[in-house]
């Protein structure tokens, strides 16, 4: 059974269809990358699983368990952590940051302080535990975005372009950080502009172009599919 | 100022506190300081639920139930004013019930406003409901003093009580502040959408914090009514007394935090009757123009409020890690 089933997902924003009758499986333990221009839908595909946003039509079943009535808080609990695009830390020091959803689990202070930083020393963040998010760098405050996810143990981890806006170095420096956070048996779904990243960490590719998912594949295949190509040039695609 | 020196500031206060009334027997400074308790607790119990960002101008509601709750019980039903206190309380709490429920889902200034609306539908039915509440005059407690009736002859219990209740609730604001709910109330204060991703139910920690608030804020009206020996709709449902004045304290000395109320409410009540005293007299609402400004400057110029200026020294040291990363890539 697959981790995730996405089943005629719809989202419409007055006239326009977001989101088009999306459907698709993401299994335990890969890693899938979603791509797409701007405007194709993917963030509000982030939005409409996390329960941000609510659906037209379709079903989201985490493990076998149905979410479409689930608030984000419960879906979060129920193992569906994320990241967002626009990172806005908590006003409070990096490890307070990280202890929030752990306390959302157990109100146990003393427990909460000392796995948050287990968490901060996986994503290399432990000698900011006490700082304030608004004095670091953009890169330091995507990794404390993925460290809050990841402290919610997920089963599987949206993340919504934690690359995008880094400079080389840092890319270099994060990259790393998403295969390792896989390892710890967190599966993840991967938002990304950042093409050769996504296709240097992903197992498996989902395209998305007007709110429709037009080609899944391995990245060398879907690289080479004549429809994503079309989508990226921005040609009319009548046969796709 | 290190935390140490703060610590032997509170404890020199705290040891002052309690030795004023042996030394002073002027009834006007121990009256005053009473009252600056008072404010305290009133303020630090308004200040809960501004840990998530949930601003009420309603509070006087809180305050004129729990109060109503112990004067009626006292005067109409001859109920110890000891068992008052739970009740009150308890009756306070089903007002924050009622009124968070449905205010819950408003945000920001829709919801500061709504609280307002509250408040002066109690007053209203505290004018109306005539054979409980005795209409517009009110309620007088009767003079017997005595523990037991919560009525003395001299002002040093009350003080006493007012200190204490002050220290109580500016430590159960702390600890609060300090656990789950806290974190969850100020992590929903800066990005709820984010909290809420991360499994915070938010909505369940606003309510939390409000019944904290609503509770702490009838509990201190029960006591104020035993403490003036009246009540009576326009005073005990104030919106400038005990909706307003907590909201200004707050903000003077900075909302959100411990010692922000405390700042607020020593500073701001004895300039509140010193000025309702002079200039009241002189033209009837010249004391609010001084507040209007105060108020002005204080946000325009420390948005954080006066314990701003204080934390200021203490935090700059946290930012040594800078962001070298940032720069060496962009030669």
């Amino acid at each position: 059974m697959p981790l995730l089933q996405v089943k005629n997902l719809t989202k419409r924003f007055g006239g326009l269809k977001a989101v088009n009758n999306v459907s698709f499986d993401i299994h335990s333990d890969e890693i899938v990358g979603l791509i797409g221009a701007n405007g194709a839908g993917k963030t509000t595909l982030f939005n409409l699983i996390s329960g941000i946003l609510h659906p037209e039509g379709g079903d989201i079943t985490l493990d076998g368990r149905p979410l479409n009535q689930l608030s984000p808080p419960r879906r979060s609990l129920a193992g569906l952590g994320r990241t967002f695009q626009i990172v806005r830390p908590f006003a409070m020091t990096v490890l307070e940051n990280v202890m929030v959803p752990l306390l959302a689990r157990d109100p146990h202070m003393g427990k909460a302080r000392e796995e948050g930083m287990q968490v901060l020393a996986l994503l290399r963040l432990e000698h900011l535990a006490d700082t304030q998010p608004d004095s670091l760098t953009l890169a330091q405050r995507k990794r404390i975005e993925v460290a809050r996810a990841l402290a919610t143990r997920p089963k599987l981890l949206m993340l919504d372009e934690v690359l995008a806006g880094l400079n080389p170095t840092e890319i270099s420096e994060n990259l790393p950080i998403i295969r390792q956070v896989h390892e710890q048996g967190v599966t993840i779904f991967i938002i990304e502009h950042l093409m050769d990243a996504l296709m240097a960490v992903s197992q498996r590719v989902l395209v998305m172009d007007q709110g429709a998912i037009i080609a899944s594949g391995t990245p060398q295949e879907v690289t080479s599919n004549e429809c994503v190509i079309k989508a990226y040039l921005g040609e009319e695609t009548p046969n796709c | 100022m290190s935390a140490k020196r703060l610590q032997l500031l509170g404890i020199t206060l705290l040891a002052a506190a309690i030795v004023i009334p042996a030394f002073v027997d002027s009834r006007f400074i121990l009256q005053m300081l009473t009252l600056i308790f008072f404010s305290i607790a009133m303020t630090s119990a308004w200040n809960i639920p501004v840990f998530g960002g949930k601003m009420s101008l309603g509070h006087a509601a809180f305050f004129g139930i729990g109060g109503y709750t112990g004067a009626i019980l006292y005067v109409k039903f001859g109920v110890s004013p000891w068992i008052g206190l739970p009740a009150g309380v308890a009756v306070s709490l089903l007002g924050g019930v009622i009124m968070t429920l449905p205010l819950l889902r408003l945000r920001g200034p829709f919801f500061t406003l709504a609280t307002i609306a509250f408040a002066e539908v109690l007053r209203m039915i505290a004018i109306d409901w005539r054979s409980l509440t005795n209409g517009s005059v009110g309620l007088n407690i009767p003079f017997k003093p005595g523990w037991a009736n919560l009525t003395f002859q001299s002002g040093a219990p009350f003080y006493f009580i007012s200190l204490i209740l002050a220290i109580a609730v500016v430590f159960i604001a702390y600890r609060l502040r300090h656990s789950a709910l806290g974190f969850h109330l100020r992590a929903s204060a800066s990005n709820d959408e984010a909290a809420q991703a991360l499994g915070v139910d938010t909505r369940r920690a606003h309510f939390i914090g409000l019944l904290w608030s609503s509770g702490l804020t009838g509990l201190i009206g029960v006591f104020y009514v035993f403490f003036i020996y009246v009540v009576e709709p326009n005073t005990m449902f104030s919106t400038t007394l005990f909706s307003l004045q907590p909201a200004l304290n707050g903000i003077i000395g900075g909302i959100g935090t411990i010692w922000g109320p405390v700042i607020g409410a020593v500073i701001m009540t004895p300039l509140g009757e010193y000025l309702r005293v002079y200039l009241g007299t002189i033209q009837q609402g010249l004391n609010f123009v001084v507040y209007g400004v105060v108020l002005i400057v204080t946000v325009n110029f420390i948005p954080g409020g006066i314990v701003s200026l204080v934390r200021l020294k203490s935090s700059n040291r946290s930012n040594g890690s800078g962001s070298p990363s940032g720069a060496t890539e962009a030669h």
